[in-house]
């Protein structure tokens, strides 16, 4: 335990260590520190995931924390695995990425001091156990995030996005101060483990207490509609905070939810249909709004909305398993979620890193603008292929056994004799198929808008991909993606000791009945492959000594070719969002000249966050007009600033005098 | 054993016939003496026999997507129970691997068709995808309707206890029948949806998709999509034969299951017009609503309403 808290501690070691060295040193020294909380942590980690026990080490504060636990159980361990390997890539990613802004020796200096603090209090959410420290470390990672995104504060917008960012953190922060603070009040305890008498089913105030928890988790997680911050924060954060943020924070909001549901036992059942349907609507939601964006981040921050609904789904389906008491659904809903944690963080990191290096290479992130990076990028292009892939659930990929595992759990509680969770089960089933079928519809317009065809416009070309750091990071997650994809029980098994903790009493037969099932699905994936093998060697064959010529696309007879014919990726998405016009709203301007023969003409659409102006606006509105209320307390005027001071004295007078 | 092997062989290899049959029926309608029923294999042979023109601005995905294509359609083939043979691979939650196999290969075919860079084929791909993830989801009812009924959540299992279902069942099997018909139209690119013999590109679907495909590989892509029409006909013959039959009976059903599937979409091709773009969707909506309608039925009678 001693070694994981060193590993913390050294994240942030290296961020402060990093001020004093030259601008060129400073991210070699980072990696260095990062690389060494990874040999730190890592075999803690791996010793907890697989034995199933759990490290631990008492810590003596002053008050009010007191003496408090730090704790390493199955489900931290996991979190920590992410955290701590998403930091190291991030860190190793920055060393490329920030040569950008190279010059500037101060921003640095504060990026990876943030950067290192980010770390360290990430892996610190994870361990502590007790609820004011919790508090402490979680604002501290709020913070050390704010300022990451807040990195180049010369722009209006990234100074807007940030403060956005920052308030909406402080919002969830409230609903969790909220959530302990009641909890605190009922026990008399800030220690984790007290809190089960207030969350479990049979507290008096649990339902509302859980409400409290899961809007303060969150609104870190993305779930709609308290997810606005993060397609704001996503595009104004330097890549690799983004693919940090995406990929590992987001999922300090699902651990603080599993980690109450590990307190809370069986759950009330309304609260399992919540969160399902909660899950449900986060992911139509998150993916119709990826599909209708141009800004390659704003996307991905849409799609990891998308996907933390999948989680969501996940997490719902195991509590109506342990609602229903049915431990084959239990396992395969958590496990579909915390798979889907893994699975999520690895793709999501290779897509955003694809996303710096394009930025990066053509100073743009308007997919619409793009195109043929296929041939400039090509190592970038394979590895975003591999990942668009993945994130759609497609099948010889890791993205596919999560989503698998969900499926099973929505389709085994058919079986159930309740008519709500048949009807809830066949929400579930045709909701994911469809954000599935969506996830299709945003990547194939993805990858296929900005590596395929031929450049749109005369963007700045690529000159050189081959940044070594840049694309490790990408490369390194490359792996355990196909790994898992083809035999999943590499992560399933990572994955059972924390699946375990929701668990009441022993499954082993549960559990083994769904190692036979993934092993077969494993083996019939391999079958796939030769399937495609043998056809590929086929088509290899018919060719062996025909002819083939290389010519230009079809263009039905159209000479003048011209590449901003393509079809773009607003008009691919047009029917889609035709159909989901409710949901995604566009906002249209044209221009055009009101004369017989026009020159100009434009057209802009841009989609809405409808949700935005639904839910966030009229809150703030509310809330503003509330507060302006007490505007005049702040006049501006001197002599009533004055008048306060005296009537506070003359308070203090008279409390000194009556204490007498 | 060898009779099962031959049965499956021609499972695979019937595809074709499919659409040699549904060509038939349409000459037929339309006065004409028409092609044999062959057709299609001569010119499948002879594409597997001609080079290859490949546009310049594509890429591996271009080359790959044809294989890809074919493979998962046979893949998809070995969960589809068929009489003396049932599934070749089966295990519960296949029915998602199946879904997902096919979602695979689609997306493949949209990268193929967004590699060549023609707005043609940009066209098509957008279409087809948009058209597709509402199928998806229909679908997805579908198989929520079957396991709510059954209990059971793979293709040969579910299709097994179709038979101890209460009368209520021919009702709700009428229902699926029709929307995997729709989804059949709809994924095998027919009339109302697209029409395979339209000769304006810009109103095409599936087959401006692969206007830029040419020998072998234009032949997968052929094979693939009629493949991809045999799997659902092949559902809808599932839901069709009783479970109880004998194996042979099962057999000729089967086949004749198969035969009044191709001349239905035949006779739908020689007398409706291809929709309005625009009003696709509506169409394919019917399905959500067919499939919705079984799953409501399953619901109340087997669960004995809100309660």
């Amino acid at each position: 335990m001693r070694s994981v808290l060193i590993g913390a501690a050294l994240f942030s070691l290296g961020g402060l260590s990093a001020l004093f060295v030259k601008e060129k040193f400073k991210s070699i020294l980072f990696i260095l520190f990062a690389a060494l909380a990874q040999v730190c942590i890592l075999p803690g980690v791996i010793q907890v995931l697989l034995s199933g026990g759990y490290l631990e080490m008492q810590l003596s504060f002053s008050e009010p924390i007191g003496v408090s636990f730090v704790r390493l159980d199955p489900l931290a361990a996991l979190f920590a695995l992410i955290i701590s390997l998403g930091s190291f890539l991030a860190a190793v990613y920055s060393h490329g990425y920030m040569k950008m802004y190279s010059g500037e020796s101060a921003e640095l200096s504060s990026y990876f001091f943030f950067l290192g603090l980010m770390s360290s209090s990430m892996l610190l959410v994870v361990l502590v156990q007790n609820a004011l420290l919790f508090l402490i470390v979680w604002e501290l990672m709020s913070l050390a995030s704010f300022f990451l995104v807040n990195y180049e504060h010369k722009k209006e917008d990234v100074r807007k996005a940030s403060i956005y960012y920052l308030v909406a953190m402080q919002i969830g922060a409230a609903f969790l101060l909220a959530a302990f603070g009641w909890s605190s009040a009922l026990t008399g305890s800030l220690d984790f483990n007290s809190f089960q008498s207030v969350v479990s089913s049979t507290g008096a105030y649990s339902v509302f207490i859980f409400i409290l928890f899961f809007l303060g988790f969150g609104t870190k997680a993305g779930f709609v509609p308290l997810h606005t911050w993060l397609p704001k924060a996503h595009p104004a954060a330097p890549t690799g905070v983004s693919a940090l943020m995406s990929g590992v924070m987001i999922k300090t909001g699902i651990y603080g939810i599993l980690r109450i549901l590990l307190l809370t036992g069986t759950p009330d059942v309304r609260l399992a249909y919540g969160v399902l349907i909660i899950s449900i609507i986060t992911g139509i939601y998150g993916i119709a709004n990826a599909i209708a964006q141009t800004d390659l981040k704003k996307l991905l921050a849409f799609s990891s909305i998308e996907n933390i609904g999948i989680i969501g789904m996940g997490i719902g389906v195991g509590m109506l398993g342990l609602v229903y008491n049915n431990p084959l659904i239990t396992s395969l809903g958590f496990l579909g979620a915390l798979l889907h944690t893994v699975n999520h963080f690895i793709f999501k990191s290779v897509l955003f890193y694809g996303a710096g290096i394009v930025y990066s290479q053509t100073h743009t992130r308007n997919i619409e603008k793009l195109g043929g990076l296929n041939n400039s990028l090509p190592l970038t292009s394979m590895m975003v292929l591999m990942s668009s892939l993945a994130i759609s659930g497609v099948p010889i990929l890791n993205g596919f056994v999560s989503e698998f595992a969900i499926y099973i759990g929505i389709a085994k509680s058919f079986s159930i004799d309740s008519i709500a969770v048949n009807i809830a089960a066949l929400m579930g089933l045709s909701g994911l198929a469809l954000i599935g079928a969506m996830a299709l519809l945003c990547f194939t317009r993805l990858y296929g808008i900005c590596f395929l065809g031929t450049p749109r416009s005369h963007v700045h070309s690529p000159s050189e991909e081959k940044i070594y750091s840049l694309l490790l990071p990408m490369a390194f997650l490359v792996v355990p993606m196909i790994l898992i994809g083809i035999v999943p029980m590499l992560a399933i098994s990572l994955v059972t000791s924390t699946v375990g903790l929701f668990l009441p009493g022993a499954s082993t037969i549960v559990w083994l009945e769904i190692v036979s099932l993934m092993t077969t699905v494993s083996t019939s994936l391999a079958v796939f492959v030769l399937f495609i093998v043998f056809f590929l060697a086929v088509r290899k064959f018919l060719l062996r000594n025909k002819s083939v010529q290389v010519f230009k696309t079809w263009d039905c007879g159209y000479q003048q070719e011209s590449s901003r014919v393509q079809y773009t990726g607003s008009s691919f998405a047009q029917p889609i969002l035709q159909l989901v016009a409710e949901l995604v709203p566009q906002k249209i301007q044209v221009h055009k000249d009101q004369v017989l023969f026009p020159v100009h003409a434009s057209f802009e659409s841009h989609a809405q966050d409808v949700s935005e102006r639904v839910f966030i606006q009229p809150a703030v509105r509310l809330l503003n007009k509330f507060l302006n209320k007490f505007s005049w307390i702040q006049s501006g005027r001197m002599q009533q600033y004055i008048l306060y001071g005296l009537l506070f004295l003359v308070a203090l007078l008279l409390w000194i005098w009556s204490g007498k | 054993m060898i009779l099962k092997a031959l049965l499956f062989l021609f499972a695979a290899f019937s595809p074709l016939l499919f659409i040699g049959f549904i060509n038939k029926t349409k000459a037929w309608w339309a006065g004409r003496k028409g092609a044999s029923v062959v057709q299609p294999y001569y010119d499948f042979t002879r594409l597997l026999r001609k080079g290859e023109v490949i546009s310049k601005t594509t890429s591996f995905v271009f080359r790959c997507a044809p294989s890809v294509n074919i493979a998962a359609a046979f893949f998809a083939l070995l969960f589809i129970p068929m009489p003396l043979i049932g599934s070749i691979v089966s295990f519960p939650g296949d029915v998602i691997l199946f879904a997902y196999t096919l979602a695979a290969a689609k997306f493949l075919l949209v990268l193929a068709a967004l590699d060549t860079g023609s707005s043609f084929e940009g066209m098509g791909a957008s279409r087809e995808v948009t058209f597709s993830t509402l199928i998806e989801m229909a679908f997805f009812i579908v198989l929520g309707t079957l396991a709510l009924l059954t209990n059971q959540i793979s293709f040969e299992a579910i299709f097994a206890m179709l038979t101890v279902s209460a009368g209520y069942s021919l009702l709700v099997k009428i229902l699926l029948v029709a929307s995997l018909f729709i989804m059949l139209l709809t994924e095998g690119s027919r009339v109302p949806v697209d029409d395979p013999a339209t000769h304006l590109e810009l109103t095409m679907i599936h087959e401006v998709m692969i206007l830029d495909y040419s020998g072998p590989d234009l032949a997968f892509m052929v094979y693939a999509a009629a493949m991809k029409m045999m799997l659902i006909a092949l559902l809808i013959a599932n839901l069709c034969v009783p479970p109880y039959v004998s194996s042979i009976t099962a057999t000729v059903l089967f086949l004749g299951v198969l035969i009044v599937l191709s001349v239905a979409v035949g006779a739908v091709e020689s007398f409706i017009a291809r929709s309005r773009m625009s009003h696709v969707p509506q169409f394919i909506f019917l399905m959500t609503a067919l499939s919705l309608t079984a799953f409501a039925v399953v619901a109340f009678f087997l669960r004995g309403g809100l309660s």
